[in-house]
C-alpha cells in the first residue's frame, strides 16, 4: 500500500478540524457544509479501512491484530458519532465536536502506522 | 440566524458580565433557542466537547486494556490493570456527565478527582520505576502518549463542574 490514502485521511482529518475550529472560534453552530466535509473524510477514512481490510484479507498480518481490527472498526464511528453528537448542540460547541473528531481521526491513522508499519503515512 | 435576539438567553439575562467564557455572551448569532436546554445542564456547550472526548478515552482505554489483559496479562500486569481502572474511571465520568442529575454530578466529581489523582501518582510512579511499566497505560508519563490530554481532561470536567455549581 503506498502512502497516499493514508496521508489523505490525515490531511483531511486535519483541515477538518481546522474549518470546524475557525467556525467554533467565531461562533458559529453547525450547518450543511460543515456535514458535508464531514461526510467526505468519513467516505475517505472507508477507502483507508477498505485497503487494510483487503490486505488482512489477502494473507499478511500485523503482531497485534487484535488492536488493528479495533481501530478499524473505532475509525469510520469517529466521525459519524461525532456529527450525530454536535447536531444536537445548537451553540459553537457542535463544530467544536468536529474539530476534535477531525483531530482524532489524523492520530487514528499515525496509530494505524505505528501497529502494522505496512500502512505507510 | 443572526438575529440580534440574545436578551431572550436566559443565562445572558441573569449574568450579563460574570462568565469569563465568551459562550453565554450576547453574540450576534446567539441562539434563539436555547428554552429548550437550559444551561446549567452538563452536557451542553462546553460540555457537549468534554463528554465527546470522555466517551473517545472510555472506549480507547477500556479497549485497549481488554485486549492487552486477555493476549498478554503476564507481560505487564500492573500496567494493564491500571489502563483497565482507568478506563472504568472514564466510562463512570462520561454516563455521569451525560446523565446531569445532582447525584451524577457529585459522581463525576468524584470521578475527575480520582483520574486527576490517578494521572499524576502513575505518571510519578511510570517515571520513578519504569520497571513496574514494560509497556504503558493511559497515565503513564502523565499522559504523553496521549498528548497529555489524560493530564487537562480531569482538569476541564472539574472547572466545569464547579462552574454549574456556582451558577445553579
Amino acid at each position: 500500500m503506498n502512502g497516499v490514502v493514508p496521508t489523505t485521511v490525515i490531511v483531511a482529518g486535519l483541515v477538518l478540524a481546522g474549518y470546524a475550529g475557525v467556525m467554533s472560534a467565531r461562533d458559529r453552530r453547525m450547518d450543511v457544509p460543515l456535514l458535508i466535509a464531514v461526510g467526505v473524510v468519513e467516505v475517505i477514512v472507508l477507502v483507508l479501512v477498505g485497503l487494510v481490510v483487503a490486505k488482512l484479507v489477502g494473507g499478511a498480518h500485523p503482531a497485534e491484530q487484535a488492536t488493528l481490527i479495533g481501530y478499524l472498526i473505532a475509525m469510520p464511528i469517529v466521525p459519524v458519532a461525532a456529527a450525530s453528537w454536535g447536531l444536537l448542540e445548537r451553540t459553537r460547541w457542535g463544530p467544536a465536536v468536529i474539530a476534535a473528531a477531525g483531530l482524532v481521526t489524523a492520530v487514528l491513522v499515525v496509530r494505524l502506522h505505528q501497529i502494522w508499519p505496512v500502512i505507510h503515512v | 440566524m443572526s438575529e440580534p435576539t440574545a436578551p431572550s438567553e436566559p443565562s445572558a439575562s441573569t449574568e450579563p458580565v460574570a462568565s469569563p467564557e465568551p459562550v453565554a455572551s450576547p453574540g450576534p448569532v446567539a441562539s434563539p433557542e436555547p428554552a429548550s436546554s437550559p444551561p446549567d445542564s452538563t452536557r451542553t456547550g462546553p460540555g457537549r466537547l468534554l463528554i465527546a472526548v470522555y466517551a473517545l478515552f472510555a472506549l480507547a482505554a477500556t479497549a485497549r486494556a481488554g485486549v492487552q489483559i486477555a493476549t498478554k496479562f503476564h507481560e505487564a500486569p500492573v500496567a494493564y490493570l491500571l489502563s483497565a481502572f482507568a478506563g472504568l474511571v472514564y466510562i463512570l465520568a462520561t454516563v455521569t456527565l451525560a446523565n446531569g442529575s445532582p447525584l451524577a454530578r457529585r459522581i463525576a466529581v468524584v470521578s475527575c478527582s480520582v483520574e486527576l489523582v490517578g494521572v499524576l501518582a502513575v505518571g510519578t510512579w511510570s517515571l520513578a520505576d519504569p520497571a513496574t511499566f514494560p509497556d504503558a497505560t493511559v497515565w503513564s508519563g502523565y499522559g504523553s502518549g496521549y498528548g497529555f490530554v489524560p493530564l487537562v481532561l480531569p482538569v476541564f470536567g472539574l472547572l466545569w463542574l464547579r462552574r454549574l455549581s456556582k451558577r445553579a
